[in-house]
């Protein structure tokens, strides 16, 4: 009895994985390089940030959080953008990389919230 | 004054380890006199805790910035209101809250119980000293919120969008249900320590439960209305790790208090009944290792800090004591009666159970599959909402017809003949329903109308079952139809407000099927004077206008708003540029139908130099039932939590007459 309703509730598990099969993978930018996939983003935003998000695209760098590798990959976006989006910020887009530059999905950019539980300056150094 | 605070977490410290070992030994040498002495020492534990966090508090409202803490979350302009809310706005303060809640959970679940289950008592208390331990060591030893400093002139302040009233109440709701999800744990944990494992725990325990459930619930719920009105994406959920994190335990603590029943009905499902508990503990506790240690990407950026391994190391001794323990006792724990027809309400809140937990189970993998990836495959693979939206429907359509199923039918074993009865009329409102909404084009979302079939389904079995019972009661000889109706409901308070909560779960469900499946939406950049038609609704751009705040520069596009060739007045957005934080927030424009709960929502995307303004307009139908839903949800819990002295005393009787048995 409760075997069976376990083994129904994996089949639908296993049901999904076969057909969807698994996400994006999270890279950074130094690890973008050579990958066209399509990927999930995760940065920090380099000025300038140029042009505009409901015309031809907002064009900015993103370079790895952290670690100061130097490596920054030009990203082109259009759609909503987040409140908190500016130079500095951690940010995360999906998209692909396309002749050099990675292009996001519309509208898929989150910007890492200052939450209550760190102070505003603070937010995301960690 | 931090001398004073510090040393009085160092006493909590002290006491709380006083309590475990002592607590131990009065346990297992049968020492009733050291037993009493562990149990004053977690009152005590709380008591001196009460004071750290008077100390704490007073800092705050002196805005004595030679507390770092204090310098770091409030400034000296900050009012009054969201001073006091930075007691737990940051991850010190947050600790010392939760090491309060817990040892004055701890002292009062077991100075309520002390005197039926004496037995059970003395292993509680040590569980409730060795958590509090574990906390206590953690605000004197990593994350003290007593550190100081030299004071700077002003605070750092509190970011803009976070000095917002629902602040106030949807972070404690949040730890009351985190942490009194303690109190179910450490009777389970004691009640299998001790040998004990009568129902005496459950009864103990399932006020407790139901309290932590519900705050956790109303948290969960306003967390998602702030996010709604003030962050301004369109949405109230996101599937982001953390607010996951506390869905998670929430889910599990409804597989148990469902699974409960069960257990006091018919003594069947007790290991899983302890599982479920453990469950619903150590994800509570995952759930802040998630939110602090920051190995998930998330859209909530606490500070990540170095209390994260302490909690992932806390979190493995829970589970290894645990199963430890549950192994150990299994033998105490095997039923006595067995499941007799898959036709029956044990089976259907089985399913219910299954459902629930595999939902819970199938958000954790989600969540944990980054980091699993990660290790086996060597990069991080995200799991998106896609994921996410399937099984909520996979799992959560099933569960919202059993629980229109569940509670109508019989117990040991429903005969098909029967089921055709009671649920005749049901089923018939609930085809009726779909067929309705299907001719109107709803046919658009397959699972939004499967959704609305089965709430209506639900919802008519709960109607019959408050008419049929008020009848009952009309026949019995109650004065009045209101009479009637009010008697049943306090006669019986646990099974109607049962109903009264699954009726606010209705609600959510028609909500969420309503905003998510049949929205509509619209973009486009206007100049004043244009027009942007979304669904039934035309709006018409009039002006941009600047005004001048105290601490920001406000710009509101202001425009007319149509439906079907009626004026429906103005509606007004923007954006808010705050000077000194340099940070800009969407301030987005909220059009509420009061009589169909449908939403028209406003975003000005952008704003350009020249008066144009790009739109994005959302038509959510129905959204309005979630708010309605969380009220629903607070008087159905109210009602099934007020003390009813008749329900109790039969329990508590019952419960120690099957304890007699078994503990021989």
């Amino acid at each position: 009895m409760i075997a069976l309703s376990v083994a129904a509730v994996l089949a639908v598990f296993l049901l999904y994985t076969s057909i969807a099969g698994g996400g994006n993978a999270s890279v950074s930018p130094s690890e973008l390089r050579g990958r066209s996939d399509p990927v999930q983003l995760a940065g920090l935003v380099v000025g300038p940030v140029t042009g505009d998000a409901h015309g031809g695209g907002l064009r900015f760098r993103l370079r790895d959080i952290g670690e100061k590798s130097g490596v920054t990959v030009p990203v082109r976006y259009t759609g909503s953008v987040p409140d908190l989006f500016k130079v500095g910020r951690h940010i995360v887009v999906d998209g692909r990389l396309r002749n050099g530059v990675f292009v996001a999905e519309p509208g898929s950019m989150i910007t890492k919230c200052p939450s209550k539980y760190s102070p505003a300056q603070k937010a995301g150094t960690g | 004054m931090s001398e004073l605070g510090r040393a009085a977490l160092l006493v909590t410290l002290g006491l709380s380890v006083y309590a475990l070992v002592a607590g131990v030994a009065a346990a297992r040498l049968g020492r009733r006199r050291l037993a009493l002495s562990a149990q004053n020492a977690l009152l005590a534990a709380f008591v001196s805790t009460a004071v750290a966090s008077a100390v704490l508090l007073a800092a705050l409202l002196r805005h004595d910035f030679s507390f770092t803490y204090v310098a770091r979350t409030t400034s000296e302009a900050l009012p009054t209101a969201y001073t006091i809310s930075a007691f737990w706005g940051g991850q010190e303060g947050s600790l010392l809250l939760w090491l309060l809640v817990l040892t004055g959970f701890g002292a009062a679940a077991v100075r309520l119980n002390r005197s039926w289950a004496r037995d059970l008592v003395v292993w509680v208390v040590p569980v409730f000293a060795a958590v509090a331990v574990f906390f206590a060591f953690l605000v004197v030893a990593v994350a003290s919120p007593f550190a100081t400093q030299p004071a700077p002139a002003d605070g750092v302040g509190m970011t803009p969008s976070l000095q917002n009233p629902y602040m106030l109440a949807h972070p404690p709701l949040l730890y009351l249900g985190y942490v009194g999800l303690t109190v179910p744990f450490a009777f389970a944990l004691g009640a299998l320590l001790s040998g004990r494992t009568d129902e005496r725990w459950l009864v103990a325990t399932r006020r407790w439960t139901l309290v932590a459930w519900t705050a956790l619930g109303v948290g969960q719920l306003l967390g998602a209305h702030w996010a709604y009105v003030e962050v301004g994406w369109g949405g109230y959920y996101a599937w982001d790790p953390v607010e996951n994190a506390a869905l998670m335990p929430w889910l599990a603590a409804t597989a148990f208090l469902h699974s409960v029943m069960i257990q006091e009905k018919r003594g069947m499902l007790r290991i899983w009944n302890v599982l479920l508990v453990f469950l619903a503990f150590s994800l509570s506790l995952f759930g802040t290792f998630l939110t602090r240690s920051g190995v998930v990407n998330s859209i909530h950026a606490f500070t990540q800090s170095s209390i994260g391994p302490w909690f992932l190391a806390f979190i493995a001794v829970t589970v290894a004591v645990s199963v430890a323990v549950l192994l150990r006792r299994l033998p105490l724990l095997r039923s006595r009666a067995r499941l007799e027809s898959p036709l029956s309400r044990e089976a259907a809140f089985l399913y219910n159970n299954l459902l629930l937990l595999a939902l819970c189970l199938a958000i954790l993998w989600g969540v944990v599959y980054p980091l699993l990836s990660e290790a086996v495959r060597g990069e991080a693979v995200v799991l998106g909402r896609s994921y996410y939206d399937f099984f909520l429907r996979a799992f959560g359509l099933p569960l919202l017809l059993l629980m229109g199923i569940g509670p109508l039918i019989a117990w040991r074993r429903a005969s098909l003949a029967s089921l055709a009865t009671t649920f005749r009329w049901p089923t018939a409102f609930a085809l009726a329903t779909g067929a309705v909404l299907l001719a109107l084009g709803a046919g658009s979302s397959l699972p939004g109308l499967v959704a609305y079939t089965f709430s209506a389904f639900v919802a008519a079995t709960i109607v019959l079952e408050f008419a049929r019972g008020t009848a009952a009661r009309k026949a019995l000889g109650a004065t009045s139809w209101p009479g009637a109706f009010f008697s049943l409901i306090a006669r019986n308070r646990r099974r109607y407000g049962g109903y009264v909560v699954h009726a606010a779960i209705v609600l959510l469900a028609v909500g969420i099927a309503g905003s998510s499946a049949f929205d509509s939406v619209g973009e486009a950049t206007l100049r004043p004077g244009e027009t942007l038609e979304v669904g039934r609704y035309a709006l018409t751009y009039r002006s941009l206008d600047e005004r001048q705040t105290a601490n920001a520069t406000e710009l509101r596009a202001l425009l007319s708003v149509r439906r079907g060739g009626r004026d429906l007045g103005t509606l007004e957005a923007g954006k808010n540029a705050y000077t000194v934080e340099q940070q800009v927030s969407n301030e987005v424009g909220i059009r509420s139908d009061r009589l169909t709960g449908e939403d028209l929502f406003v975003i000005a995307e952008q704003i350009d130099p020249d008066g144009t303004v790009t739109f994005r307009v959302f038509v959510k139908p129905l959204v309005n039932l979630i708010w309605l839903a969380g009220l629903v949800f607070v008087l159905g819990s109210l009602i099934a939590l007020w003390p009813d002295a008749r329900e109790q005393r039969r329990l508590a009787e019952r419960a120690s007459s099957l304890g007699l048995t078994t503990s021989r």
